[in-house]
């Protein structure tokens, strides 16, 4: 059997195939072999390397960034990729009033405010000008949201565009049906290496066992997403054959800081000491997670190794928090509440366990735990709002930068009634400070040195337990050849190929 | 007659009414903000209060309630909110074709064999036939959709585990009803793959109201079978066949009528689980997303179109009674 059709099963549909409109694992996953942006992730590590872009250059104070497009490339429907074309893309994310934009729902929209204006310098180049230099712009400009979109397309579908969606990447789209699948082709006209395969086909199960039982039978050729056990038994199944990487995300317990006696730090440190989070990663990862030191995942630059780390040690956990109930006067058990929420993320595969495990390890500590399990929008509208004490939370990145996880989860100016990602409400001086000038220093040995410093102080503050880095694996048929899971955990079957059986 | 089925409609537009009106107040007091919803993690305050302004969300109860009234008056069911630029009446033209198939052949599989067992169960009644197809009966009601429907897919490796057409297929047709159209355009391939893919998860599907028929029909065959009327049909030489067709079977099937009415409501609205393990795009699963999603506009929308159906579902059984049951043609008469 020889085909070039390569059949991706998956655990859910896309919402939206316009760039800018979604923030949905599943929309990305078709997004990124439709759409490139200026910059692009390297094909196995996370370096930045060019994309529709071939060079860039940055002014001395780091305000004006100027990008060389790539000659002769060109959008699905012939339209020219040229410096209007990139203009077009970021206007549509950035004025709030633009005649092709059709919703307001623009998740990344934060990603790309600092930008100050944005011009076209000649046919091939842009200028984009910054309202003060940004460590991480370079990385928000890799992200999919500022996925090049053409500008032709754009305004012949209106509104539609997200159901046709026209880019420049190795892929172009066919068809969508909803909950059914999302059809695309090789792109013949691609600027680089054409895609090894001439048609890929998204296909959702929202059934895992199903998905299962399609990759034993080929009906599918990739299946993400699995529960770890599955993917255990797909791994002596023969013909199919597992990936893994180490995923870019931190599972972990925020301690809602402004609520007494939570606001104590000796508090949170004993319910560091009484959580095993060893066994936890047994008992609710299967034993396929990474034990969380700090919140930046050990494989992204910025992680600090130096900090001391808390072994579980229960005897400690109660010594303390008998000191802090003499100290403070409040009286033992210590009545809180754990907020869950009831479907499963990548870093939290399974919340309910998770919650039950944390609920048993508190309450021999001293602790008295109420676990209340909310739908997910209810749970992370709520605790944006501060209304839990403990809860269970996690984050994915975005662009691989610390920024992205210790500014977005515990800067001060993240607390915010909607939309604020420091559920922990912490506030500390002197690490929003680090992460400021973290933020504004260009030189990446320089901002490894503040993130370490950062890492140290939050270590000691805790107000976060880091519990887990969650790798991403699926399962493939083995004649899937060339498609490596990459770092970011972006889908890109640019590589792939289906070899002759 | 007439003037019953005027009584009736009036009844089921007021019914209609409430029904939308609740899902109404009901989406808007739920304690999450569908809009912040939308963006996930990744809430951006700006965007989220231009939004609710566009939509009017931030508007008191009434004013929004108009609003809503006078956009279903004009036949526009609006956008979806978690899918941005997806209208919902494109939605509803493939979830609403898709389901309609689904339940048809359900139903094909069900009434037939439910009249079938059931009648054979009444005429031997406490005996074997009798114990063994009220056995499997019970074993139909009872046994779990979700598992019925894995159980098959591994039983039949050569069917397809889902969807409504293989991998790939892009139909050349004007609706959705894939089955249906590809007949009667006689393109006879595209129909038969679409057959393909109806089995399996008409038979999940049949499994409750094929039990539930046959119980039915058993009971008010042997109602009827104790009548005087019957006695004498037999004893004036009338052959058990005759006798089933045309004295027996018309008095049963009132109430055979009744409950495949109902059960066809629970078909069309709440098929989920099959439709979930299929991945049958249906009417069932696009609620229980939106629900998910906390796509309001869509559960709105689709609230309706269920309340639609079961009044035009009550009306028809109406319509059918008025037909078959002389007391009542009678009654309405007079």
């Amino acid at each position: 059997m020889v085909t070039d059709t390569l059949i991706y099963g998956r655990g859910g549909d896309a919402n939206a195939l316009d760039p800018v409109h979604t923030d949905i694992g599943e929309s990305v996953k078709v997004i990124v072999n439709i759409f490139e942006p200026l910059v692009a992730y390297d094909d196995e590590t996370l370096d930045l390397v060019p994309g529709v872009a071939e060079s860039w250059e940055t002014s001395d104070d780091g305000r004006e960034w100027t990008f060389k497009l790539r000659p002769n490339v060109k959008f699905h429907d012939g339209t020219p990729l040229n410096a209007e074309a990139v203009v077009f893309t970021f206007e549509r994310i950035l004025d709030p009033d633009h005649p092709h934009v059709h919703s307001n729902i623009i998740p990344y929209y934060s990603s790309y405010t600092q930008i100050e204006k944005i011009e076209a310098v000649d046919d091939l180049t842009v200028k984009f000008t910054l309202k003060q230099p940004q460590a991480t712009f370079l990385a928000n400009i890799a992200m999919f949201p500022s996925g090049i979109v053409s500008p032709t397309a754009v305004k012949k579908y209106g509104a539609d565009f997200t159901r046709h969606p026209v880019g420049s990447g190795p892929f172009q789209f066919v068809h969508w049906k909803p909950k059914q699948e999302i059809v695309l082709d090789r792109f013949d006209d691609y600027w680089g290496e054409p895609a090894g395969v001439k048609r890929v086909i998204f296909l959702p199960s929202e059934e895992s066992s199903i998905r299962v039982i399609q990759l034993k039978r080929a009906e599918i050729h990739i299946a993400d997403n699995l529960p770890p056990s599955e993917v255990d038994g797909l791994e002596k199944t023969p013909g199919v054959v597992v990936q893994s990487t180490p995923g870019i995300n931190i599972g972990y317990l925020t301690m809602q800081t402004q609520k007494p006696p939570l606001d104590k730090p000796e508090v949170r440190q004993a319910i560091c000491y009484a959580i095993d989070r060893d066994r936890l990663i047994e008992v609710a990862y299967a034993g396929h997670a990474q034990r969380a030191k700090t919140m930046v995942p050990p494989t992204l630059w910025g992680h600090s190794d130096d900090v001391p780390g808390r072994e579980v040690d229960q005897q400690k956990a109660k010594q303390l928090l008998e000191e802090a109930s003499k100290k403070y006067g409040f009286s033992l058990p210590v009545k809180l509440e754990l907020f869950v929420m009831d479907q499963p993320r990548p870093y939290m595969q399974q919340p309910r366990q998770t919650a039950i495990f944390i609920k048993d390890a508190l309450e021999k500590v001293g602790f008295q735990v109420e676990i209340i399990t909310n739908d997910i929008g209810q749970h992370f509208q709520r605790m944006t709002r501060g209304e839990h004490q403990l809860g269970l939370s996690g984050w994915s990145a975005d662009i691989a930068d610390p920024h992205n996880f210790l500014h977005t989860l515990l800067h001060s100016d993240n607390i915010n009634e909607i939309g604020g990602n420091n559920l922990s409400q912490y506030k500390n001086e002197e690490v929003d400070k680090l992460l400021d000038a973290a933020q504004f220093e260009l030189d990446k040995e320089k901002r490894t040195e503040l993130y370490k410093q950062a890492q140290q102080l939050i270590f000691e503050d805790a107000p976060v337990l880091p519990l887990v880095h969650v790798p991403v694996r699926i399962a493939q048929r083995d004649f899937v050849e060339g498609y490596k899971l990459h770092p970011s955990s972006q889908v890109r079957l640019k590589t792939a190929r289906i070899a002759e059986q | 007659m007439f003037a019953m089925l005027v009584q009736r409609l009036a009844q089921a537009v007021v019914t209609m009414l409430i029904a939308v009106l609740a899902i109404f107040v009901a989406v808007r007091v739920l304690p999450a903000n569908p809009v912040i919803a939308q963006f996930g993690q990744h809430a951006v305050p700006e965007k989220i209060e231009k939004e609710m302004e566009e939509r009017g969300w931030n508007k008191p109860l009434w004013q929004q309630a108009i609003a809503f009234v006078g956009q279903m008056m004009q036949g526009n069911l609006g956008e979806s909110f978690a899918r941005p630029g997806e209208r919902i009446s494109t939605r509803l033209s493939q979830a609403v074709p898709a389901t309609l198939e689904l339940t048809f052949a359900a139903m094909l599989i069900a009434i037939p064999l439910g009249v079938v067992v059931g009648t054979v169960a009444a005429l031997w009644r406490n005996t074997w036939p009798d114990w063994i197809s009220m056995a499997f009966a019970l074993l139909g009601v009872s046994i779990p959709v979700f598992f019925l429907a894995i159980c098959l897919i591994v039983a039949f490796p050569a069917m397809p585990t889902g969807k409504r057409l293989p991998p790939g297929t892009l139909p050349d047709l004007y609706t959705e009803f894939y089955f249906f159209e590809s007949l009667l355009r006689g393109k006879f391939q595209l129909a038969a793959a679409s057959a393909r893919h109806l089995v399996l998860p008409a038979i999940a599907l049949s499994t409750i109201p094929l039990a539930v028929v046959s119980r039915v029909t058993r009971n008010s065959m042997l109602e009827v079978f104790d009548a005087d009327y019957l006695r004498t049909a037999r004893a004036k030489g009338a052959s058990l066949m005759r006798v089933i067709a045309r004295h027996a079977f018309p008095n049963a099937s009132l109430s055979v009528l009744n409950i495949v009415g109902f059960q066809l409501g629970m078909l069309l609205s709440g098929a989920i689980l099959t439709e979930t393990v299929f991945n049958w795009p249906g009417l069932g699963r696009y609620v229980v997303d939106a629900i998910r999603d906390y796509d309001y506009s869509v559960v709105q929308a689709c609230a309706l179109v269920l309340a639609a159906i079961f009044v035009t579902l009550n009306l028809t059984l109406d319509v059918l009674f008025l037909i078959f049951d002389p007391r009542l043609r009678e009654a309405s008469r007079s």
